[in-house]
C-alpha cells in the first residue's frame, strides 16, 4: 500500500481528525502498532498519534521556549517517524525509539534558537504561557501580588531546568514529567543505568539548591 | 545501618517522587543518618516546586496541521537513485570525479598529448611493415625522401630534356 492508499484513508475524513479506534489495538504493544503501520495501515499511525501527542507536545514545551516551537516540533517527530515507518525494526522499544527522534530535534532546536528570547514572561496583561488565558485579578481568588509571585516562581523553575547541562535537563524532564524509569532514559541517551542515576541525582541536587528560595 | 549513603542518593530522586517505595532498608538508613533524611526531605519539596511547570494541553489545529503536513508528505514523489545526484557532496564528488576521467581520456588518446622521440623510437622498430606492401613502399618512400628530392632536381635541368627528348 502505500501512499495511494494512505491517500485515499486521510481524503474522506474532516480535516485534522483522526480515526476514532484502532481494533485489536489495546493487546498491541507499540511496536506492533508500528509494524501496522509499516504495512500501511493508515488507522495504527492516528493510534499512535492520538496516543502520544500530548506526552511529546508536553515533551518539547519543556524543552522549546514557546508552546508554538513545541507543538511544530512535535508533528516533525511523527512526520519523521511516518517517514521511517519502512525502515522500523521492532527491536527496540517504540517509546525509547520515539523520544530518541525527540530528543535529537529538540536538542538541534534549542542549539539554533539558544539566542532567542525565551517565553518567559511576568506580565499580568499577556496571556499565560501554559493555559492561554490572562490572569484574571479582580476575582478575588488571587491577588496581583500572588499573581507576580507565582509568575516569578514559574520563571525561576523553567529557568534553572533550562540551565541545567543538556543531558542533564533531558534526563530531568524524562524522569519527572514524562515518568520515564532510569532503563528508558538510559536508552534514549545511550548511557548505563548507573551513569542515568548519577545524572540525575547531580541535576535534582542543582535543582535543590538553586530552588531553594522558593520552596 | 546497612544501605550507603550514596546508595540512598541514587535512589532520592525515585523516593521524593514516590515511584519507589520506602523499605524497612531504607527507612533503617534513614533513621540513623540525619543527613540523607534532611536532604530527602529538600528533594521532596523540590519535585512538588516542580510540579507546578505545567505543560499545555495540544491546540485544537494541532491535528489539523497534523493531517495536512502528512498529505504533503503522502503527496511528496517517492525518491528514487536521482535523489543520490541532490546530494551536493555526492554530486561535487561525481563532478570531480567525471572532469578527472575525461581529462585523462582525452590527454592519452586524443591530439593533446605529444609522445617524446624516445617514446618513437620505440614504437618504430613494431612498425615495420612486411617487404612488398603497400606500407613498406611508403616508408621506403619516406626514408629515402632526400634522394628522391635530387631526382626532381635533376628532372627539372633542361639537358634533362635533351635526354629525354633524344634517349
Amino acid at each position: 500500500m502505500e501512499p495511494d492508499v494512505l491517500m485515499a484513508s486521510l481524503g474522506p475524513r474532516p480535516a485534522g481528525t483522526l480515526q476514532p479506534a484502532l481494533a485489536g489495538a489495546e493487546s498491541c504493544t507499540d511496536a506492533e502498532v508500528m509494524l501496522r503501520v509499516k504495512r500501511g495501515d493508515q488507522s495504527a499511525f492516528d493510534f499512535l498519534v492520538r496516543k502520544y501527542r500530548r506526552p511529546l507536545v508536553s515533551f518539547m514545551y519543556r524543552m522549546a521556549r514557546n508552546t508554538a516551537a513545541a507543538e511544530d516540533l512535535a508533528q516533525e517527530v511523527f512526520l519523521r517517524v511516518y517517514r521511517s515507518r519502512q525502515t522500523y525494526e521492532a527491536s527496540a522499544k517504540f517509546t525509547t525509539w520515539m523520544y530518541r527522534i525527540a530528543t535529537n530535534l529538540a536538542v538541534n532546536h534549542a542549539r539554533d534558537t539558544r539566542k532567542e528570547r525565551p517565553e518567559v514572561t511576568v506580565s499580568l496583561d499577556e496571556p499565560d504561557a501554559e493555559t492561554g488565558t490572562t490572569m484574571d485579578v479582580a476575582d478575588g481568588t488571587i491577588t496581583a501580588e500572588e499573581a507576580l509571585v507565582r509568575r516569578e516562581r514559574m520563571a525561576a523553575i523553567r529557568g534553572k531546568v533550562e540551565a541545567l547541562p543538556e543531558r542533564q535537563r533531558l534526563a530531568v524532564i524524562m524522569h519527572k514529567y514524562q515518568q520515564m524509569d532510569y532503563k528508558q532514559i538510559a536508552d534514549v541517551l545511550k548511557l548505563s543505568e548507573s551513569a542515568t542515576k548519577s545524572l540525575l541525582f547531580r541535576a535534582y541536587e542543582t535543582l535543590r539548591e538553586q530552588l531553594k528560595e522558593f520552596v | 545501618m546497612v544501605m550507603k549513603c550514596e546508595e540512598i542518593h541514587e535512589m532520592m530522586p525515585d523516593l521524593a517522587s514516590g515511584s519507589v517505595g520506602m523499605t524497612s532498608e531504607i527507612g533503617g538508613h534513614l533513621a540513623g543518618c540525619g543527613a540523607c533524611a534532611g536532604k530527602l526531605e529538600e528533594f521532596r519539596q523540590t519535585m512538588a516546586l516542580l510540579d507546578e511547570w505545567q505543560a499545555p494541553e495540544p491546540s485544537p489545529y494541532f491535528d489539523v496541521r497534523l493531517q495536512a503536513r502528512l498529505r504533503e508528505e503522502i503527496a511528496k514523489p517517492q525518491a528514487g537513485w536521482l535523489a543520490w545526484f541532490r546530494r551536493p557532496a555526492l554530486a561535487a564528488a561525481l563532478t570531480v570525479l567525471m572532469g578527472v576521467g575525461v581529462g585523462l581520456f582525452f590527454s592519452k588518446n586524443r591530439g593533446f598529448y605529444k609522445p617524446n622521440s624516445d617514446e618513437i623510437a620505440k614504437v618504430e622498430p613494431q612498425t615495420q611493415s612486411e617487404p612488398g606492401t603497400a606500407v613498406s613502399d611508403l616508408q621506403a618512400l619516406e626514408k629515402n625522401h632526400d634522394l628522391y628530392s635530387d631526382f626532381d632536381l635533376l628532372d627539372d635541368l633542361e639537358v634533362q630534356h635533351d635526354v629525354q627528348a633524344n634517349p
